[in-house]
């Protein structure tokens, strides 16, 4: 047995999962369009493609491609680590059909447009005997 | 737009003033425009105001600097596309017969706003972990992929706005030797590949502008070239798959492909009659992808158009001809409003060492988050 892990919590609540199994990839929480089929992150109510109401909450992901990225010369907002003072972004086409658009994992040498990530929760800070966490993307494959 | 002119143009410079309230450089501004146009703060029938950061009920109380005449006052704000939806709106009130002059204000410290938030903002991470910079950054990350595109092409953007920003008196940004794509490239990286340079500043400033109809030129100002607004159009955002919902600066780049089609259409012109442009570049990377979506030049080609020099002073069709938001700067309330300062002076013939040789046509366009496009068009007569 390891130490008892502080319990993780989002930064926001609404946007993501968060697995009691810490080795499970989080999921987005979107929407799917009953009449239509259109899936969106975050929730919403109205479908925006054909203005349905009827719509229903779905997890989405947890894997995509990276449309584009790039890497912030600046330290990561809300964050209290000291790795956290450069950050790469992407915008990320989840199979189900939104972009989304969060931090990544890694290095700009890491990136290349069109590869694989999976998401996954990253701890920014603690809050007591909470894990304050942000959903992230990570390459699962190496950039050529 | 049916006969509405620009009776006078006005501006406060942009730039760090700490010393100056809200008040001090929105009635600078709004009494260059008056001084400008001929008129009286009492012959003004309406006035349309512009601010992002300034608190609630700014807007009334900068205007009794002015004088309390009792005329109606409305507060308009649409991020950065602000000072443009109050010039459209002040156009829209003319046009539609209700009032034959009205004042358009902006004005903002944004200085002040950056200073607060850090203390005051709760970190909300997935609408703000995205800088605007990052944000911008992958539309140059998927161009250069897509196009090929060098840092170069963005730097060169850049050093020309610059060195447009020289020659503007009411630019931010005043460099004492002219900038060079050398220099651009090596200044700070902020988000790759965009470097500090390649970006807008923070700061203040206010620009005004009076429209009205045409017949009070030629009364008060005879021999003066009537500068009208023939088209003006503001649209949000479309869907289409693959939308982003939650933390991008503006929508998709359709956004400025429709709101110029419309003004196109209205004002029966194309882009093969504009003569100068300003645009919404707050990064260099925007200007870039502007030329394409405005119908500057055909897609793809705007690294070889760049590299002609076509919209460089002199070109084909010379852009941000004042320093655009990268120089002249953009404080947000203001910034659309500078636009129509440096196109009016333009059309007249009054831009001193800018000046476009012959032009008669100018479009602004302004990105506003949330998001909008904003574009005008003016016509000298």
């Amino acid at each position: 047995m390891t130490a008892q892990r502080k319990v993780r919590v989002p930064v926001k609540a609404g946007y993501f999962t968060v697995p009691d199994d810490s080795t499970q990839p989080p999921r987005l929480l979107g929407t799917r369009c009953e009449d239509c089929g259109e899936h969106f992150f975050p929730r919403r109510a109205v479908c925006a493609r054909c203005l349905s109401r009827r719509t229903v909450d779905v997890e989405l992901g947890p894997q995509g491609q990276l449309y584009s990225y790039t890497f912030v010369h600046f330290p990561l907002f809300g964050s209290m680590r000291v790795e956290h003072v450069g950050y790469g972004v992407g915008q990320v086409d989840l199979p189900e059909g939104p972009r989304v658009q969060l931090p990544l994992a890694g290095k700009q040498e890491d990136y290349r447009i069109g590869m694989t990530l999976e998401a996954e929760l990253e701890p920014i800070r603690e809050e007591g005997d909470k894990e304050v966490v942000i959903i992230r993307f990570r390459p699962v494959e190496r950039a050529a | 737009m049916n006969d509405v002119a620009v009776l006078g143009v006005g501006m406060h410079p942009f730039g760090m003033w700490a010393e100056r309230s809200n008040a001090d450089m929105g009635l600078a501004a709004g009494l260059a425009a008056l001084d400008d146009a001929g008129l009286s703060f009492r012959d003004v029938q309406a006035a349309y105001v512009g601010h992002i950061f300034a608190q609630v009920m700014s807007g009334v109380r900068v205007m009794k600097e002015f004088g309390l005449t009792g005329l109606p006052i409305q507060r308009i704000e649409n991020a950065s596309a602000t000072g443009s939806a109050v010039f459209r709106e002040a156009c829209l009130a003319v046009a539609s017969g209700r009032h034959d002059v009205v004042l358009a204000l902006g004005f903002d410290k944004m200085s002040a706003m950056i200073q607060q938030s850090g203390a005051t903002t709760d970190p909300a991470f997935l609408e703000d972990a995205i800088l605007p910079a990052g944000f911008f950054a992958m539309w140059a990350t998927r161009r250069m992929h897509e196009r090929g595109t060098q840092a170069s092409h963005l730097a060169a953007i850049a050093a020309k706005n610059w060195n447009n920003g020289a020659k503007n008196p009411m630019s931010q940004r005043q460099p004492d030797a002219p900038v060079t794509v050398e220099k651009v490239l090596a200044s700070r990286m902020v988000a790759w590949p965009l470097t500090a340079m390649m970006s807008c500043p923070i700061g203040d400033g206010a620009a005004a502008a009076i429209v009205g109809r045409p017949e009070i030129v030629r009364k008060l100002r005879p021999g003066r070239p009537i500068v009208r607004v023939v088209a003006s159009a503001l649209q949000s955002e479309r869907y289409d798959r693959g939308h982003l919902f939650v933390g991008p600066v503006v929508g998709p780049a359709r956004m400025t492909v429709d709101t110029a089609r419309e003004v196109y259409e209205e004002a029966g012109l194309g882009p093969k009659d504009l003569h100068l442009v300003q645009v919404h570049d707050a990064f260099a990377i925007e200007e870039l992808e502007y030329y394409e979506l405005l119908g500057l030049c055909g897609k793809g080609e705007a690294e070889a158009a760049i590299e002609r020099g076509d919209f460089a002073p002199g070109g084909r069709i010379p852009v941000s001809t004042d320093g655009g938001l990268i120089a002249r700067g953009h404080p947000g309330g203001p910034t659309g409003l500078a636009q129509i300062w440096e196109t009016t002076l333009q059309l007249r013939g009054e831009a001193g060492p800018r000046q476009v040789d012959g032009a008669r046509v100018g479009l602004c366009h302004m990105m506003g988050g949330g998001s909008v496009c904003v574009i005008h068009i003016l016509q000298r007569d």
